[in-house]
């Protein structure tokens, strides 16, 4: 019954079209009789007389004579066309008149320009044709027979044309000897003359290379008709977008795609790079696109806010899902840009969205295809040349300077937390050994110079002690194997990285299993499965903090091995004399970074697994209805092993005297019994830490697509869906104290450890949920007319459950419009071969993203009472956050107008985009009264407008032949400016690494505290403070912020790539070069008031204030005297500042800022295809060797930055540089 | 056209059917929040009923209880420096005024959101200590915002000066507009609150008593109240209600304090097994790790420990510690440190804070005797004071109205009196914060030196009617069109 229903209300909508068609040609008659009317008043004079002419000739004389060009816009009329010439005088209507007489065509003269075409049939001609033609019947059927509904069956050279039934049947009345057309999307377009026959029966052929490559647009929902399509979308085959060596796809993207920029902030792996699509667009939220994969959204395990990508935090490390994908899997992504391509993503769309495509099982008539990809990549080490740090000798000579000013006395030096060479000398001093009645060091200069001269002549390589070239090979198989109507994807793959340091390694293993089937030409559908596991080591690594009063942050035992090869003094030692780790001083405990990242270090594990599965049922040709479903589980621990060895494990230890058990923060207090001295906690072991973040995600859509042509002319594709998401997220944490690895395993923690947990408030293990919920409904609607105009609207509904329970703020509709004009499909448009194709698309519409506010109701959590004794505490209930009836998503609305020209036969192919958006109801934090009770609250409070340019140049230059070259080059440039804000940012916020938010300037710009000069006398710094006056000291809570000065954005404001590939044979060489420009990076925070005798320093160093007078040619600061740093510097107002405000806002201020621009040599590789010959000798289908260089060099950046990597500047954790590399590829087929 | 009808309603129907579904569906709360729907619920929100920050660092600093040390000794820091010199603290940071103020109105949130959880659900006669302490929280945050941020109360006077705008309902919009009202309609809803909170308390409805408003902690903090509102009798009324025997729950500052290590002694300042505790509240504040600011605590101010600090002419007992003369402290609080990560030992600072005392309570009972003439009353509380805190105390080193005619050269007993019970209140509750309340109350002129680059002394002076007495409300109560205070 249901079916039925369908069909008569289908019928009844095609008259409509219909109806259309008669009244437009009305109008075209209409219109040509009008313009005769001109043509005659015109007047012009043609003289020919000539016998037997070609139509060319004709119309070549009349231009000559009368200025006017002939345009021919129907087959029906050849130039070659012959034709008798006797004119004299005749006017151009004359003359065509006679030419055309009893030809059935018409003209029309239009600015000097005479169009020649086909007349227009009146109702009276087609009742004609209709009965004076033969009629046609036949059937359509694809390779295997089965009949193909929809086929538009067209008389060539006329507007005549029918479509196939559902049975693939159809009827046409035609000439008797035309030619009928068969064109069906998917398929190669036949031709079949009629030669007098009535019936016909046609087969089409596959063309799999049209369907997938260039005409559909994969928007992750839908497989659309690029001429229904009209939005910002560029597809990136994965072949053209090959890294080999580079094991993680999200970096694929790099340089490939206009107004796509991925920074690398972190070059280990599982790291997310930060990607944005046409910018940032939330100042608080999200600025991560959308990732989907075979159509489902890929949820991320842990979310990652937009400053925590580069802190290097461990859950960094999963903040990616897509390093669970393999490279070799990938068929192509599809960035979708504007609101009308991402417009389907509704209310997650704002940030744009990669659609991932993976590999499907092809038609192989049943025989295995097998492919082996194996990629041996080798690491290139630092070295100091790149960057700017003392040698040891310099740094040992600044170093005495100190001790001459009264740093490094005995007291401090040989007790304090942390300490290098003046710490081990104090020691030795008094290191007594009874059985020679000696010292370890005798006590008089000459024994101390000597002592210190060891280290001042170190010179250590840190880079050479902790990185290694070690290898990192990948393996990937994959079979494919397919029939008509089942075909299969299976592949696995392995990748082992022994690791760019000494305290990094992966492995990685995934596979993948994908069959289609096609149970009838109604029902067919697919499963998919794919997993990946995941087994990482890392150096251990804490959260980092903030300390919003001094401007600092801090990670406490940071052992990332870059970051100190950076900061760590030359002179220091990694081995003794005899060749054993020499150990220094770090809070208290021996340290030895080699001994530390073998004693404490992270391992990451992550099991990861989909399945997915879809039908689809054509419940007549043009209704097609389908169901997908996924549910994902992801099971993520990190497991922190501090071994008893470690320096880490030796803090909680250290109690040798009473000076560093008074001072030690890591012993325990007893409130119990407040007379005794503290005590250690960890008396023996390590600890086993373990984090768990576990994902749990369902995925349901229905979809109803209705697909259409009408009369040939009108196409129309509705489709509607409904989706809902269902996300549970769990992280969980444990402490395991006092496990003691050197014993078995066993465990004997102290139970003080326990209480002082309990009495702190940090229990030693927690667990928390987090549900994501989220339904959708969808309509979207493309017509097209003549394949010359599409109209484009969707409009959607979104619901989720983040933002709490009111019903009202969870929903949000989002909708947009959108269209494009094929030019070149015009008649007008002059077939030719340079300019062969121009489109032109304009777009407008709203799409949203949820911000990270969740009050739309008042939200409460329970705590337990800080407070510190057990008889004391209770539960609490305490408000997180008031209720806001005005909470909303935050929203864009984007207007885009783009074009896409080809050129020389669509062997060039060149898009320019041009889009304007105005962001709104943007969310970030903003200080209120406080008077609610909630000084800060997270609320809809900024509008923000962005705007930008994509270019995209790219073809096949040249093919055909021996020699080949593939071309792309690409550049977007997007500016976004806040326009609006409501809220008092203080300095501190503003002058973060990660930029801050201000109207007028960029999304994320970056601030600084200008410095003035250093002090004539003592050469420490002066800046320009809140209220404009010479200071040595700037509230950093302060939210006077006139005097800050402006640097740029952060993020680069111009970004793009240029790729080259050439082939002569068996031969390719290709290269990549990426560049970004506009951003503004904070240089990293060296200068402190002191220096202990264990950091590197800047060679900058040596350029310092020294003596008074040097302040008029350095603004380095001088290194100050104990007495100056606590006693002599002076605020403005008169009083005494302690010199760690001055020093360290010398980090912050305009003296440590670069300019982020660069071009990067990315990607060079050779490759071979080995010889056919050879190829059958080892029964192999095909083979070809590359060599591959990754990340070669910084052809261009700030000369501040002194070698440093402007795209990463992590803080230490888990965070490693991008490593240079060459990469050894393999392919081979079977 | 029956047919499409049924259609229509049907699909209307489904429609519905899913949006309803849809709605369930998505009420799914996000992560571990949790909702106040039960008598346990409303009791655990009005345990946060109660300041979030501590007042004691701008007050002590701004008070008559600092001085310039002078040059280059002890430690700067703003929160400290500006408001000796009575100017506003830049930001919301820690131990701020903004902080404070920010403090009290999380507390009121609580409280109100607690109330109006009670007045739209039913949870029965249960519920209504917690509306007690609600109501009272409410009040006691109040009286602390319009006693800081709004001109003292006159007495007798009309107290038309702008208050602070009194929040009786939970906030539900970004940026609400809100009235100052003045000093006395802001007095009028304290009164109301407290007298109908206080009406309902339970002394047995907390699992910790001490940190929430047990009727004696409530009948203390309304002796504070109508100490300022000169309603003498009620002063003595509520101080009475308090204890019957304030001698054995004062702070035995000679005896059992006396006795205890340093660690101990802080710890019992902010312990609630300790009598004279009558509210603690958790807050975020770094005021115990002031250690030694250069404007605090000092050389001069020790001077009233001394033997010739008081009538007695016997040094107190009170505890009194140097970090190297001139950095004297009281030692009166320990930190709470507050740790989010135990293996990197990071965490926040706390302090419990002894909001309300029994101290407190029997001197404001001995004021309220001065004003009713009632000087022997006066004179017995004194001295209840003087024999716990006074060395070797002895009943012949009572204060006598013949002795304090003496030491302070008056014939007027009632000024004698009160200048004995506020210099007994300084040096008892110095490093506490109160001296302010007293200062504001009796109008007292407070004069700081100051030490130039040179290291001349100079003087400042803050009048009864400066403008600067009264502190700044912070800035961004302009968007809720709150007027700031003159300066």
């Amino acid at each position: 019954m249901y079916k039925i229903y369908i069909r008569i209300l289908c019928t009844r909508f095609s008259y409509i079209p219909k109806l259309l068609l008669m009244m437009k040609l009305i109008a075209v008659i209409l219109l040509a009789s009008l313009m005769q009317v001109s043509a005659a008043s015109f007047g012009q004079l043609v003289t020919l007389k000539e016998r037997r002419v070609t139509l060319e000739r004709v119309f070549k004389e009349i231009r000559k004579q009368s200025g006017f060009d002939v345009l021919v816009s129907t087959e029906r009329i050849k130039s070659s066309t012959i034709v008798e010439a006797n004119f004299s005088n005749a006017t151009i209507d004359d003359v065509m008149q006679k030419i055309l007489n009893g030809r059935d065509l018409t003209y029309s003269i239009e600015d000097k320009t005479i169009l020649i075409k086909a007349k227009p049939k009146t109702v009276l001609d087609k009742v004609i044709d209709y009965f004076s033609g033969v009629r046609i019947i036949g059937k359509v059927r694809d390779k295997s027979g089965a009949p193909l509904p929809g086929v538009v069956v067209k008389e060539k050279g006329t507007n005549n044309a029918a479509t196939t039934n559902e049975r693939g049947e159809y009827q046409i009345n035609a000439s008797e000897n035309a030619t009928l057309v068969f064109s069906f999307l998917g398929y190669k377009t036949a031709e079949v003359e009629l030669k007098g026959k009535t019936t016909l029966e046609v087969t089409l052929e596959e063309d799999a290379k049209q369907l997938n490559e260039v005409n559909v647009v994969s928007t992750g929902y839908q497989q659309l008709d690029r001429k229904l399509f009209t939005g910002s979308a560029t597809k990136v085959k994965a072949e053209d977008a090959q890294r080999n060596g580079v094991p993680d796809i999200s970096r694929m993207l790099e340089g490939q795609v206009a107004g796509v920029s991925v920074q690398n902030v972190s070059g280990t792996f599982g790291a997310a790079p930060k990607i944005r699509i046409r910018g940032a667009t939330s100042i608080s939220g999200d600025n991560k696109p959308l990732w989907v994969v075979d159509g489902i959204i890929l949820e991320d395990v842990v979310n990652i806010s937009n400053e925590a990508l580069s802190t290097g935090d461990a859950n960094t490390l999963i903040g990616s899902s897509v390093a669970g994908l393999n490279p070799d899997d990938i068929e192509s992504f599809n960035i979708l840009k504007d609101a009308a391509a991402t417009a389907m993503y509704g209310a997650r769309a704002m940030n744009g969205v990669i659609v991932v495509t993976t590999k499907k099982g092809r038609q192989t008539q049943g025989a295995p295809r097998i492919s082996y990809t194996g990629n041996f990549t080798t690491y290139l080490k630092p070295n100091y040349s790149q960057f700017d740090i003392l040698n040891s000798a310099d740094q040992m000579s600044v170093l005495l300077e100190l001790e001459n000013k009264g740093y490094f006395q005995h007291t401090s030096a040989s007790r304090g937390a942390n300490g290098g060479p003046f710490y081990k000398m104090y020691n030795a001093l008094y290191d007594y050994d009874e059985a020679t009645d000696t010292y370890a060091l005798k006590n008089d200069g000459a024994s101390r110079t000597k002592f210190l001269e060891r280290y001042a002549n170190a010179n250590t390589d840190w880079f050479d002690v902790l990185f290694k070239n070690s290898l990192l090979q990948e393996h990937s198989l994959s079979i494919t194997s397919g029939t008509e109507k089942f075909q299969t994807y299976a592949s696995t793959s392995y990748l082992h990285d022994s690791g760019q340091t000494l305290g990094n390694s992966v492995d990685r293993f995934t596979g993948n299993f994908r069959a289609n089937f096609k149970l009838s030409e109604k029902f067919s559908g697919e499963i998919l499965a794919n997993g990946s596991v995941r087994d990482q080591r890392a150096p251990g690594t804490l959260t980092r903090n903030s300390d919003p009063v001094y401007g600092t942050f801090s990670r406490d035992f940071d052992i990332n091995p870059y970051s100190y090869a950076l900061n760590t003094s030359r002179a220091l030692t990694a081995y003794d004399q005899n060749g054993n780790l020499e150990y220094f001083n770090r809070n208290y405990a021996p340290f030895n970074i080699i001994n530390e990242l073998e004693n404490n270090y992270l391992t990451l594990g992550q099991i990861d697994f989909k399945v997915q599965g879809g039908v689809k049922y054509k419940i007549i040709p043009s209704l097609t209805y389908s169901v997908d479903g996924a549910y994902r589980y992801a099971k993520t621990d990190r497991q922190h092993y501090i071994l008893e060895n470690s320096n880490m494990a030796g803090a909680f230890r250290a109690a040798s005297d009473a000076t560093i058990i008074g001072s030690n923060p890591f012993l325990y207090t007893n409130p119990d019994d407040l007379t005794a001295l503290p005590t250690v906690i960890l008396p023996e072991g390590g600890f086993y830490n373990v984090t768990y973040d576990n994902l749990k995600n369902y995925y349901f859509r229905q979809n109803l697509e209705f697909d259409k042509t009408f009369s040939v002319d009108h196409r129309l594709n509705v489709f509607g869906s409904m989706e809902v998401r269902y996300i549970d997220r769990q992280t969980a944490n444990f402490d395991g104290v006092g496990y003691q690895y050197s014993n078995g395993g066993i465990v004997n923690a102290n139970y003080n450890y326990f209480k002082k947990a309990q009495e702190s408030g940090a229990p030693y293990y927690g667990m928390s949920y987090g549900a994501d919920r989220f339904s959708s409904f969808a309509l979207r609607a493309a017509y097209s007319y003549k394949d010359k105009y599409s109209i484009n609207a969707t409009t959607r509904y979104d619901g989720s459950n983040l933002m709490g329970k009111s019903t009202t703020a969870r929903w949000l509709p989002t909708w947009n419009v959108s269209g494009a004009w094929n030019i070149d499909q015009e008649s007008f448009w002059p077939k030719n071969d340079v300019f062969s194709s121009a489109r032109v698309r304009a777009t407008y519409g709203l799409v949203a993203n949820l911000g990270n506010a969740n009050n739309s109701i008042a939200t409460f959590y329970n705590q337990v009472s800080r407070r510190p004794y057990e008889n004391e505490k209770e539960t609490v209930t305490y408000i997180s956050s008031l209720a806001n009836s005005e909470l909303t998503w935050e929203k864009l609305k984007e207007l885009n107008i783009g074009t896409d020209l080809t050129f020389f036969k669509d062997r060039i192919n060149m898009t320019v985009d041009v889009y304007q958006r105005n962001i709104f109801d943007l969310i970030g934090s903003i200080n209120t009264s406080g008077i609610g009770g909630q000084y800060t609250k997270t609320a809809n409070y900024g509008k923000m407008r962005a705007k930008g340019i994509e270019f995209t140049l790219a073809g096949n230059a040249i093919t055909g032949g021996d020699f080949k070259w593939r071309t792309q080059f690409n550049f977007a440039l997007n500016k976004n400016e806040i326009t609006e804000l409501e809220v008092n940012p203080n300095i501190f916020s503003l002058v973060d690494d990660n930029g801050g938010a201000l109207v007028g300037h960029a999304q994320a710009g970056l601030y600084s505290i200008q410095f003035d000069r250093l002090d004539h006398n003592y050469g420490y710094p002066y800046y320009i403070d809140e209220n404009g006056v010479r200071n040595t000291y700037v509230n950093l809570q302060s939210t006077k912020i006139e005097n800050l000065k402006y640097e740029g954005p952060i993020d680069p404001t111009f970004t793009g790539g240029f790729y080259n590939q050439f082939r002569y044979k068996s031969f390719s060489f290709s290269a990549l070069f990426t560049f970004a420009a506009g951003n503004y990076i904070r240089l990293s925070p060296t200068f402190s008031a002191t220096y202990p005798d264990i950091y590197s320093m800047s060679k900058s160093m040596l350029n310092r204030w020294i003596q008074p007078g040097d302040e008029t040619r350095t603004t380095v600061p001088a290194l100050l005297d104990p007495f100056t740093a606590s006693q002599v510097i002076v605020n403005a107002d008169g009083s005494t500042v302690s010199a760690t405000y001055p020093y360290n806002l010398y980090n912050f201020s305009s003296e440590r800022v670069a300019k982020g621009d660069f071009i990067r040599f990315k990607q060079i590789s050779f490759g071979y295809d080995l010889p056919k010959s050879l190829m059958t000798k080892l029964g192999l289908a095909n083979a070809t060797v590359s060599l591959i260089g990754n990340n070669l060099a910084l052809l261009y950046s700030d000369k501040k930055l002194n070698g440093q990597d402007p795209e990463f500047f992590g803080n230490g954790g888990v965070a490693l540089p991008i490593p240079r590399q060459y990469t050894l590829s393999l392919k081979v087929g079977f | 056209m029956k047919n499409n009808y049924k259609k229509i309603v049907l699909a209307g129907l489904s429609f519905m059917i899913l949006g309803q579904s849809c709605n369930k569906y998505l009420d799914k709360a996000p992560d571990n929040r949790t909702e106040i729907n039960s008598v346990e619920k409303v009791a655990q929100l009005v345990a946060t009923a109660y300041p979030t920050a501590d007042y004691l660092t701008f007050t002590e600093a701004a008070s008559d209880n600092a001085e310039d040390k002078g040059n280059g000794v002890g430690s700067i820091d703003d929160v400290t420096t500006r408001p000796y010199f009575w100017q506003d603290v830049i930001g919301s940071g820690t131990s701020s005024a903004t902080a404070y103020w920010n403090g009290c109105y999380e507390g009121i949130a609580a409280a109100n959101q607690a109330l109006e959880a009670i007045n739209t659900q039913s949870f029965g006669n249960e519920v209504l200590p917690y509306k007690g302490e609600a109501l009272v929280a409410r009040a006691y945050a109040h009286f602390m915002l319009v006693t800081l941020y709004s001109k003292a109360y006159v007495i007798g006077g009309t107290n038309d000066s702008p208050g602070i705008p009194y929040v009786t309902e939970p906030e539900t919009e970004v940026i609400k507009q809100y009235q100052r009202g003045t000093v006395a309609s802001t007095y009028d809803k304290i009164e109301k609150d407290l007298t109908e909170g206080l009406a309902l308390l339970s002394a047995s409805a907390y699992k910790v008593p001490k940190y929430h408003f047990t009727p004696a902690a409530a009948h203390a903090f309304a002796s504070r109240f109508y100490l300022f509102k000169g309603d003498w009798q009620k002063v003595i009324e509520h101080a009475n209600a308090v204890s019957s025997n304030f001698a054995t729950e004062i702070r035995l500052t000679n005896s059992a304090l006396f006795n205890l290590s340093t660690d101990e002694f802080n710890q019992a300042f902010t312990r609630s097994d300790q009598k004279f505790n009558l509210l603690l509240a958790n807050q975020y504040a770094a005021y115990q790790r002031q250690s030694s600011p250069r404007y605090g605590y000092g050389e001069k101010l020790v001077a009233m420990f001394g033997v010739s600090g008081n009538i007695t002419g016997k040094s107190y007992a009170n505890k009194i510690l140097s970090y190297g003369v001139p950095n004297y402290t009281t030692y009166k609080y320990r930190e709470y440190f507050f740790v989010t990560n135990q293996i990197s030992n990071i965490g926040l600072p706390y302090m419990m804070s002894p909001l309300i005392t029994t101290d407190e309570t029997l001197m404001n009972r001995a004021e309220a005797y001065v004003k009713l003439g009632q000087y022997a009353n006066a004179l017995a509380d004194v001295n209840t004071m003087l024999s716990v805190t006074v060395r070797s105390y002895t009943a012949t080193d009572a204060a006598t109205l013949a002795k304090v005619a003496t030491y302070y050269k008056t014939t007027d007993a009632a000024q004698g009196l009160i200048s004995l019970i506020l210099d007994v209140k300084k040096a008892q509750f110095l490093q506490e914060g109160i001296r302010w309340l007293d200062i504001l109350r009796n109008r007292i002129t407070v004069r700081h030196n100051v030490f130039d680059a040179q290291g001349v002394e100079t003087f400042i002076e803050l009048t009864p009617d400066d403008n600067r007495r009264v502190f700044q409300i912070p800035e961004e109560a302009l968007l809720s069109g709150v007027p700031l205070n003159p300066r």
